[in-house]
């Protein structure tokens, strides 16, 4: 009888133990894999210019680009979200909110590559005509897409944040004889924020991985733009270069080495992007 | 101009912009539509496609894509039952269990192109299952665990104490107790995750695109070490080189049946939810 408890503990013990074993082998593998290039090229991997494969590998392009086009995403979509956010929030009824939220599910569900799909067949020929350019994958083209494809998730978490506060502070607002509007704004607007930074954040970290939209979309050229806030040029995201070139080299060699950095470096950044969202998240839900 | 007539302007506004933004999901739904029109004859999903994907239906490729997804979910399915169970009933240290939530939201939050080149490394190279349906089951197996565990561990929480206490009170074993207390009562949050998860795998491109897929030539997996044709990389590689409307055309086409599968998946995933909140109010 305790013989066999203890046997099928042991079991459900080694089942999480998987589960330990694949996110720590995952970062495992990453600092195990890029060690030999960052041996190689010590710091100089992150400030150099010029990748080229069998000589030289520099990040900052890569690095540059994705964090120009998620700076981009998170400019677009930090207004909208907000203003729908509140109306979502204060202005409508539990019914159609419920149904917008549902909306939003769907939509945060929808495949990156169907994404990616409509921005090779609209966007980028929008952006194209409208700024009269030769060719329309940019880091612009990208961030409005990525924008589009965070949009629900950051929309749906700053909305929880608002309707996270509590309803004391609405009916004295109310009762004070704020309008709808002032206690939307006034009250209701600044106890969210901490909040909505989380949404945005967390926004961000899902933006900076996405691969497949981005990929089709940015252009894929390794350089920064010149000049340097030229967002109507093609470039490269970090996810779109590993993306591009992974299936060339995989398994061995420097070249492997090498994306493989790039690789712990956008699991670092999101890591310590999506940590402080959530901090943000938490502290909300607890005052 | 007044504040009250500029208060109701802004409602206004902000009701238009609620409404553009709700209606994207129509937009697209009505764009991948009309765009794969062209495409979609009664053998859509029964044709193999042909002439380099230009013509033809989808068949091999969403057979691929439901391989893959089942693959993941029936190696993914045990060990999140198994590691939520051991975190909720065994697990008696908070910090050990804030540990591995957290490391849960790591694992939710990866950028999905890194399962995909570590796990080609371990998966493939390391165990030697090469560019096969079983790397991609693999990688999208360790993808989905978070999903997986989140709705677990939601609805095991969500288990009025009664339950357990009742069954602690009539001396179960903690096996007894998971057995005909615990599984049977979380089931519908089980089968939340399975959906839920089934559509995260199903949306998933970046992950298999190098370690299980092919674009033509092997049509069914034979061996263990076949790759398979699936949705997303069909599309993948269409958008990259199309040339013609009617590739295009057959990419929007294969991209509607993916948006239905996983639209579905969802739906069914929150009838599923819906089932689990009416219970737990009983």
């Amino acid at each position: 009888m305790k013989n066999e408890s203890h046997g099928v503990m042991l079991v459900f013990a080694g089942l999480n133990l998987i589960f330990l074993c694949c996110a720590g082998g995952l970062f495992f593998f990453l600092i195990f894999e890029s060690y030999p290039i960052l041996k190689l090229h010590g710091f100089d991997f992150w400030l150099g210019q010029d990748w080229w494969v069998g000589e030289t590998y520099g990040a900052l392009p890569m690095l540059y680009g994705s964090t120009l086009v998620t700076a981009l995403a998170c400019l677009l979509v930090l207004p909208l979200a907000l203003a729908v956010a509140i109306f979502i929030s204060e202005f409508l009824t539990s019914t159609s909110r419920r149904c917008v939220k549902a909306v939003l599910e769907l939509l945060a569900g929808v495949p990156g590559i169907v994404y990616g799909l409509l921005g090779v067949s609209f966007l980028s020929l929008w952006i194209k005509d409208i700024f009269g350019l030769l060719d329309g994958n940019t880091l612009a083209t990208a961030g409005c897409l990525l924008a589009i494809m965070i949009l629900p998730t950051v929309l749906t978490l700053s909305e929880d944040a608002m309707r996270a506060g509590p309803a004391e502070y609405r009916e004295i607002a109310l009762g004070l004889g704020l309008s709808k509007w002032q206690m939307a704004t006034g009250v209701v607007l600044p106890q969210a924020l901490p909040g909505i930074m989380g949404a945005v954040l967390l926004g961000i970290g899902r933006a900076m991985g996405e691969t497949i939209a981005v990929m089709l979309v940015v252009g894929s050229l390794d350089r920064i733009p010149d000049p340097w806030f030229n967002i109507f040029s093609s470039a490269q995201t970090i996810p779109s270069k590993l993306g591009r070139e992974a299936a060339e080299s995989i398994g061995e060699g420097t070249h492997w080495s090498a994306l493989m950095a790039l690789g712990l470096t956008l699991f670092i950044m999101v890591l310590l992007i999506n940590f402080l969202g959530n901090r943000f998240l938490k502290r909300r839900s607890i005052s | 101009m007044s504040s009250a007539t500029f208060e109701k302007g802004m409602v206004f506004f902000l009701s238009i912009l609620t409404l553009l933004v709700s209606s994207l999901l129509l937009i697209i739904l009505a764009t991948v539509f009309a765009k794969g029109l062209p495409a979609l004859h009664s053998g859509f999903l029964i044709e193999t496609s042909e002439d380099f994907g230009r013509a033809g239906g989808i068949f091999y490729q969403l057979m691929g894509t439901m391989i893959l997804m089942t693959g993941a979910i029936l190696i993914s399915l045990p060990v999140a039952l198994g590691s939520v169970i051991y975190q909720t009933q065994y697990l008696k240290s908070e910090t050990g269990k804030e540990i591995c939530r957290q490391l849960g939201q790591v694992l939710n939050a990866t950028p999905t192109i890194l399962f995909g080149l570590v796990g080609y490394l371990f998966f493939g190279v390391y165990l030697e299952t090469g560019v096969s349906w079983v790397t991609g089951s693999l990688i999208l197996a360790v993808m989905i665990l978070p999903t997986l565990q989140v709705s677990i561990r939601e609805a095991i929480e969500a288990l009025s104490d009664q339950y357990k206490e009742t069954g602690m009170a009539l001396g179960l074993s903690p096996w007894s107790q998971i057995k005909s207390i615990i599984v049977p009562q979380c089931y519908y949050g089980i089968i939340t995750g399975v959906f839920l998860g089934l559509a995260r795998a199903a949306g998933e491109t970046a992950a298999i695109m190098f370690a299980a897929t092919t674009f033509s030539g092997i049509r069914l997996p034979e061996s263990f070490s076949d790759p398979v044709p699936t949705l997303q990389t069909h599309m993948l590689v269409l958008t990259q080189e199309a040339a013609n409307p009617e590739t295009l055309a057959q990419a929007w086409g294969a991209g509607l049946v993916l948006l239905s599968l996983v639209f579905f998946l969802t739906v069914m995933a929150w009838i599923l939810r819906g089932r689990l909140k009416m219970e737990a109010e009983l």
